[in-house]
Formats: structure tokens, sequence, C-alpha cells
């Protein structure tokens, strides 16, 4: 079964058509790149996937391990393993980074019907994760992305992601504000969640990062659809060329 | 004559050599002049100004009834939950208005720390009192305040020697047992810090049972030369409640007060803190949080008096407001001309989850001198649709992400209480109540 079947999806924005039928399949283990110009409909597609309220879904469907995406409220998605790294992570005054990751580990285990990590157990998994990322050992105190740089926002939006080890992972932008080293700890993050059972959709802007996780396939969105797709061959030709050459493909 | 004001004038009268104090010509005489300056102010109408948000209907249209005070049958354990830690703080109890010594622990109290009842203080030694009994309240339209004057029955009085330092926090909890017919009590406490002296004290009023009652608080603190205290005050009385209290503090030369209000309880609570920067170098730093639900009224109001030259303060006011609550802070700074040298700070940051939720925040800067720095904001918000999505997005449902918000958004006042023993007391109180449910 794919992990996130997406069939003829169109979808609007305050009733302004923004994605126009992307057909997308992402299979256990794989790792998919979307790229593609400023307002192509990237950030809506993961913000769709996330459960946006502003995103109107006019036409298509999307399956998440069989499951109806679109029927679930976005806090069931992320029970169910659907992980979000926001473009623009908020800031969340007096809530830290270890509180906002116990609540959310622990509802995704009782959706699972797991048991419940105790507060010891979730503090040492905790400072592990954010020991492979190289976070500071007061960090995870502090109020979520408060004060935090662009890169601190990023790295912590990834720890978010270790520690909930999601089943599909969208990142939306996670490389952008990143120096060349947060760059490299970004990607072996990405690195360290890939195994059979997960699937990842990276949104980005520069092959730099896809360099260092090898994705398995490369798409194009433009005007709204998927318009081309490759592998890291195309990646490369994009930073080449740009997208000008595709227009004609798009339209 | 309003219903009360009767009421309070024909206890004084019937009641006049039960009073604490009574023996002694001055405080007799300072009850009888309290008492004609209440019928010449009257009580508080939406009339006078600093008034003119707080509903007074109830002040004319509820008949509270005097009560002889203590009350028999106390379990301490029905106290635990309203007491910090055993063990961990010195505590007096004032059950309806009176102390009730098998409630209370003052076991290991250090010297020069005395902590007793200002009835017995009133009664035994009573020229120990006078000094204190024309502390005046300086906010406008003090009626209320002029009856408590009048008619305190008890309170705790607490003087610390100079130097002497309290090393565990000092409780002092009014509660009120419900009663068939709603009583009045109207408790005065004094807090005296000689020269160097360092004391932390918690304030708590609440109320067993879910009944109508009213309290007319008052509370004298006094900081020497040097002293430091921290005063914390949590109202957190019934629902039905009506609560109406005033804290005034003088303080002397280099002396630093941190004053913080947590105000959750009550169909109607209004605090107001004053405080007279008296000698330079003086520090206060207010700190107040009202979370309100369903159709409570609380209010919370400062009035800031630079008195002297090179005085600070520093206040933060946060307010939360569910239901059809309303909110008001009135924040008052004064900087009289001549005074120089004075740095104010003062913040209320406000957060409306309910659209028939009202808050009136209003600072007020009587700024009639040129060497100030003198700074005021004030916010008004919901909560953050934006940050709600992220937590969904993480898992959580939308009441647990709107909770965590709330809890984000008061955490910072919460952070700054010390020792952790007060801090999480104060977070189990004002969770028991409606915060963020």
């Amino acid at each position: 079964m794919n992990i996130l079947e997406i069939r003829n999806l169109h979808v609007s924005v305050q009733r302004k058509p923004i994605l126009c039928g992307v057909e997308l399949a992402l299979q256990p283990g794989e790792i998919h790149a979307i790229m593609g110009p400023n307002g192509s409909g990237k950030s809506t597609l993961a913000n769709l996937l996330a459960g946006r309220e502003e995103c109107q879904v006019t036409a298509g469907e999307v399956f998440y391990q069989g499951l109806d995406l679109l029927s679930l409220a976005p806090e069931e998605r992320a029970r169910a393993g659907v992980f979000l790294g926001f473009q623009h992570p908020v800031e969340i005054p007096g809530v830290s980074t270890a509180r906002l990751l116990k609540e959310a580990f622990n509802a995704r285990q009782r959706y699972r019907r797991l048991p419940e990590m105790d507060a010891i157990a979730f503090r040492d998994h905790l400072g592990a994760q954010a020991g492979k990322l190289g976070l500071p050992a007061d960090w995870l105190l502090r109020p979520v992305n408060v004060g935090f740089s662009g890169g601190e926002k990023k790295r912590n939006e990834l720890l978010q992601m270790l520690v909930l080890e999601p089943h599909l992972a969208i990142l939306d932008e996670i490389d952008s504000g990143l120096d060349i080293d947060a760059l490299a700890l970004v990607a072996e993050g990405i690195n360290a969640l890939r195994d059979p059972g997960r699937a990842t959709l990276l949104i980005t802007h520069y092959p730099r990062l896809l360099d260092r996780v090898a994705p398995d396939r490369v798409h194009v969105l433009m005007g709204g659809r998927i318009i081309v797709s490759g592998d890291m061959a195309l990646a490369r030709e994009l930073e080449r060329q740009g997208y000008g050459w595709l227009e004609e493909v798009a339209t | 004559m309003n219903a009360l004001l009767q009421v309070c004038q024909q206890q004084l009268l019937a009641a006049d050599a039960q009073l604490p104090g009574h023996d002694a010509l001055s405080i007799r005489r300072f009850r009888q002049e309290a008492m004609q300056r209440a019928l010449q102010t009257g009580l508080p109408t939406q009339q006078m100004e600093h008034w003119k948000y707080t509903p007074t209907r109830w002040l004319t249209e509820s008949a509270y009834a005097f009560h002889a005070g203590g009350c028999v049958g106390l379990d301490p354990e029905d106290l635990k939950a309203l007491l910090v830690a055993r063990g961990q703080v010195h505590h007096l109890v004032f059950v309806n208005g009176l102390l009730s010594l098998p409630l209370s622990g003052l076991d290991g109290l250090p010297a020069g720390v005395q902590v007793e009842s200002m009835a017995r203080l009133a009664r035994e030694s009573p020229e120990a009192l006078e000094p204190w009994l024309g502390s005046d309240v300086t906010g406008a339209d003090q009626g209320l305040a002029a009856l408590n004057q009048a008619l305190w029955p008890d309170g705790a009085f607490v003087r610390l020697a100079s130097g002497v330092q309290l090393s565990q926090p000092l409780q002092l909890l009014f509660l009120t047992t419900s009663f068939r017919e709603p009583i009045v009590t109207l408790p005065w406490s004094v807090v005296i810090l000689g020269e160097g002296a360092r004391a932390q004290v918690i304030e708590s009023y609440a109320t067993l049972g879910q009944g109508d009652h009213f309290t007319n608080a008052r509370t004298t603190l006094v900081l020497g030369q040097g002293a430091q205290l921290d005063h914390l005050l949590l109202l957190a009385e019934s629902d039905r409640a009506h609560h109406v209290g005033s804290v005034q503090a003088t303080q002397l030369g280099a002396s630093r007060l941190a004053a913080r209000v947590f105000a959750v309880g009550g169909a109607l609570t209004r605090h107001e803190l004053h405080v007279a920067l008296a000698g330079a170098e003086a520090e206060c730093h207010p700190d107040g949080l009202f979370v309100a639900g369903g159709r409570q009224h609380l209010e919370l109001h400062s009035w800031i008096h630079h008195l002297h030259s090179h005085t600070r303060s520093q206040q933060w006011f946060k307010g939360v407001l569910d239901g059809e609550a309303r909110g008001v802070f009135n924040g008052v700074v004064r900087v009289p001309q001549g005074v120089r040298e004075i740095q104010a700070r003062q913040q209320t940051d406000n957060l409306l989850l309910s659209d028939r939720a009202e808050i009136a925040a209003k600072p007020q800067l009587e700024i009639h001198s040129d060497a100030v720095q003198c700074h005021h904001g004030a916010t008004v918000g919901s909560l953050d649709a934006e940050a709600i999505f992220y937590l969904r997005s993480r898992g959580l449902d939308e009441e647990c992400a709107r909770k965590l918000l709330v809890q984000g958004f008061i955490d910072v006042l919460l952070q700054r209480v010390q020792p952790a023993v007060v801090r999480e007391w104060i977070a189990r109180r004002l969770n028991s109540g409606e915060v963020a449910s």
C-alpha cells in the first residue's frame, strides 16, 4: 500500500484555485522532493495534507496508508503519523518544547492504544534526540520557537519530527535559513528516519539538501500541477536553467 | 441610608464593647471616626470615577449579616488544598473573620518575628497598634475601606525586627464558610518589616462551600530601610462571593516589594494595590493576573505613588477572560512635581477567549515631573489561530491546544513565584478553578 496517494487533487484558497489536478504517490521507504517557482502551490499542498482549514478541496482524493486523509481532523492526522514541518514555525510563548512534545507524543500513544511514556522515560527519549541535532540542554525547556533564529526554528521542527517518528513527514522548506553545518544535521535527521515503513515529502528550492538526502523522485509543481518528474538529474537541471524552460509544458 | 451602612452602624453601636481595642481610647476613637468617614463618603456607586466599571447594585440589594466569627468542627483535612504544603510554611488560619489557633501552625518561628492576632494585640497592647491606625488608604472614594477601619474584628499582625529573615513563607488564610444568610467579614492585617528584614507573606482568601458572602479586606504593609517583602495574594473565593480589598504599602529607602496578585474567584472581586515609594532607591514590582469565566467580574487596580526621587516601579498585569466575564485593569502611576530620576514601567496584556467577554484596561499616568522614564503598554487579543493549528498539527486536540496556550500566557507571571513549592501550589489553585478548562 502507498503511504500517500493523491488523485486529481484540486484545492482553492479563498476561492482562488491553487492546485489543479495534482497526482502523486509515495511508496514506503521513499523520499520525494517537490520543487517549483514561488506561488506554484507547494506550501498549499503541504498545508492541505496537514489539514489547514483555509485549504478547500474542490475535487480529488487523498489517501494516507489507505485512510481517507481528508476526512480526518489535523490532530487525527498527526496521531496517525502525519507530520508537517512548517515553513514558518510558530512561536508559542510560555509553552516549552518539552511540554509540547510530551503532550503530542502521549496523544499519539493514546490514539494507537499504546501506553503513555512516563516523565522520566520521555525526558531521556527527548534528550537523546536533541543530542543528535546538537541542540543545547536547555533548548527543550525554552518556549517553543520564541526568540529563535530562522535556522533554530527549522532545527526545532526537525527535533519534533525525530521525537514523533511520523510515517509521513512533509517538510516545507526545512532547509531555508540554515547554514552549512545545520544543513548537514538536518539532512542526517531526515536520513535517520529513512526506513521501509516511512516516507518523506521534501519541499525545497535548492538541490543542496537533496544532494545529502538523495531523493527517490523529484517533481516540479507549476501552475498547480506536477508537470514533470524525474530523479536528481532533474534537480540539477533546474538549478542550472531555472524554471523558464518548463513554462511551455506548464501551459 | 443604604442597608449595609445601616447594618454596619448598628453593629458599631451594638457590638462596640466586643470589638477589639474598645478599652483603648485611640482605637475606639479611630473606629468612630472611620464610621463617620464611611457615612460621609457613602458606599461606592458607578457615578464615582474609579468605580464606574464596578457593578455596585449588590451592595444595596444583598442583606449581609455580621457573624460572631469562628466555626466549630472544621477538620484540618478540609483545609489541605487551601494551604501551601504543610511543614513548609508557617500559617495562620482565620475562619469567618476570626483567628483559629487550632488550625494554625507557627512552629519554629525565628527570634525577632512576631506573628499574632490583631484582636489579641488590640486588647492586650493597643499601644503597639497605634502607629499603624492612621495608615490611610490613598485611593479615591474609600467608603468600604473606612467601613473596614471602623469594624475590623481581627486579622494578622506580623512584625519582623531589623535584620531578621523569615526563611519559610508565612501564609495567612482567610476562610469563609457558607451560611444560610450571607455574611460580611472585614479582616485587617498589618505586616511590618524592620530595617533590612526579609520575608515572604502569602495572603489567601477562600470559601468552604458555594455560598455568597462579602469580604471587605484591608492589608497594611510597611517596609523599613532596605527591607525586602514578597507579598503574594490569592483571591479564590466562591463564584458567588463578593470581595473588595486593598493592600496599602509604604516603602522606605532601598526597600524592595514584590506584590503579586492572582485573582480567580468571586462573582465580583476587586483588588486595589496602593504603594507609596517614600525613600530613595525604593522599588516595587507589582504583578497581577486575573482569570475569569462564566459571569465573573474581576478587577485589579494599582496606584503607585513615586513620592521620592530615585524610585522605581515595574508592573505587569495580565487578564484571561472567558464566557461572559468582565475584567478591569486600572493602573495609576503618580509622580509629583519636584521628584526626579524615576523609572516607571507598566504593562497590561489581556486575552479574550470568548466573543462575549469584555476587558477595560486603562493605564493612567499622572506625571508632573520631567526627569522621569515612564513606559506603559496595553494589549488585548484572542488566542492565535496559527498557534492553535500548529499544536493541532502535532496531535493535540483543539481544547488541549487552547488550554496549553492559556497556560503559556499566564506562565510568565507564575514562573516569577518562588520557591517552587509556592509556585506549584498557586498553579494547582489556578487549575482547580475555571482556568482554561
